[in-house]
């Protein structure tokens, strides 16, 4: 019954509960930015594939596994959708040389690597032309607010307001199989404010700001991996 | 009447110091985690050796006991041992032509045929669990001393080797998976520097070399 202490009447809290998610999510939008840097000309024929892979050297923290499938759904679906290899048929398929600490981490390390017949061949194999490294994180921060939540013998009830913003960076660097080279890089940067107002039950408006990350980056990378991101 | 209500009332007193005693018993037992977890087997040029493996009983029933640092009481029980054996049995025929088990060390001496022993072990392992390192991550870390050693039992080599494997915290996921999901990556990096590596300790690459073992 603490809702009576706050001066609302349980008339009002119909009304509240529509009129503030309404409010909020006009205002729970997220922002994305993406930034496309190309070196070499790229294209792909139907035949050749991609893959997606995560960077995990970093210490504290490491690509989500969910946001590289994300991004490869994006590639390979619609329109000018691209092969995409499946990150965990590739790794193990590949085992032991991508891993994280056996993985290339520049260009030159690829050329070592593809000096090794065994995995030369079975990159062949795949019929791989590019492939595309995810290095990134999304981060919460300037959490705020309260929401207190009480039950009593007569029901139960939640009131109270939170917020927080998210912070997606993610960059994804493409390197040519063919010329062993960088082709590019795009990176995305995507942020946004997300709600929890509670008027008897909590209402989340989550702003969509790693899910926006991904479609914008897939799109871009689908774009430039065709050639027709220039 | 009241014999009836006496016999319920003392029923229904002892289900619940049963259930009471149930519940003690179980806040106070420590969790048992068995890691369990596939592996693929390693992309590599296999070396022309026949090589006897030994696991002893401390590395093949591994267990690591994480206490609870606020009462002393063991908090989880990780038992590794039989993912540690899945693990070297997937790769150890990748990377030698051949691979025999060995019940003893000794055993090795009556086979023909085999070039060398290989006995792995575990020193030491730590894990990191989100609710006391405070960061949102489980790590797995484990320190191996490997050894190699000539049918006759002299060494070859004597090294260590190092394995982490971390796994991201995920909402309403397990303390179970997140331990797992961690020890899994960590047999991935142990057999990948294994593999990659093995030829490169200098003791091996030597014994390689003047056992001919080694295409120049």
């Amino acid at each position: 019954m603490n809702i009576l202490r706050f001066k609302f009447t349980y008339n009002s809290i119909p009304r509240l509960a529509f009129v503030l998610p309404a409010i909020f999510f006009l205002c729970s939008c997220t922002t994305t930015e993406i930034d496309e840097f190309r070196q070499s000309p790229t294209a792909i024929s139907f035949d050749e594939s991609i893959v997606i892979l995560g960077r995990r050297q970093n210490n504290n923290y490491e690509t989500e596994e969910d946001f590289v499938t994300c991004v490869a759904d994006v590639v390979g679906r619609g329109q000018n959708s691209i092969s995409v290899v499946d990150e965990q048929l590739f790794l193990d398929a590949m085992f032991p040389f991508f891993e994280p600490r056996t993985a290339p981490m520049r260009t030159g390390h690829l050329e070592q690597l593809m000096a090794v017949d065994v995995a030369a061949d079975k990159l062949e194999e795949f019929g791989i032309e590019y492939i595309v490294w995810l290095d990134g994180i999304t981060e919460r921060s300037d959490q705020s607010g309260s929401i207190s939540c009480t039950i009593g013998p007569g029901g139960g009830g939640c009131f109270g307001f939170g917020t927080w913003t998210d912070d997606s960076n993610f960059e994804a660097e493409i390197w040519d199989l063919d010329t062993m080279s960088s082709v590019g890089s795009i990176s995305t940067d995507a942020n946004g404010q997300s709600y929890m107002p509670a008027v008897v039950i909590p209402i989340p408006l989550i702003a969509r700001v790693e899910a926006n990350a991904c479609s914008g980056l897939g799109n871009q990378l689908k774009q430039f991996i065709n050639g027709s991101g220039t | 009447m009241t014999t009836s209500l006496t016999s319920i009332s003392a029923h229904g007193a002892l289900k619940g110091f049963l259930l009471s005693a149930i519940l003690l018993l179980t806040a106070c037992s420590a969790t048992t985690i068995n890691i369990s977890g596939t592996f693929p087997a390693p992309l590599v040029q296999k070396l022309p050796l026949t090589v006897g493996v030994f696991y002893d009983d401390a590395f093949t029933n591994h267990s690591f006991i994480e206490i609870n640092d606020n009462t002393g009481d063991d908090q989880y029980i990780i038992n590794s041992g039989s993912s540690q054996i899945e693990l070297f049995n997937t790769m150890l025929p990748a990377v030698f032509e051949e691979v025999v088990q060995l019940d003893s060390i000794d055993s090795a001496n009556a086979l023909n045929g085999l070039d060398a022993v290989f006995i792995p072990g575990i020193e030491e392992f730590q894990v990191g669990l989100p609710q006391k390192t405070r960061l949102n991550v489980y790590e797995i870390w484990v320190k191996y001393n490997m050894r190699l050693a000539r049918t006759n039992g002299d060494y070859i080599a004597d090294w260590v080797m190092t394995a982490y494997g971390k796994s991201p915290e995920e909402t309403f996921q397990s303390v179970d998976a997140g331990v797992n999901d961690a020890a899994n990556v960590a047999l991935r990096d142990l057999a990948a520097s294994f593999t990659l590596g093995f030829g490169n300790v200098p003791e091996i690459k030597e014994w390689l070399r003047s056992e001919n073992f080694l295409e120049e």
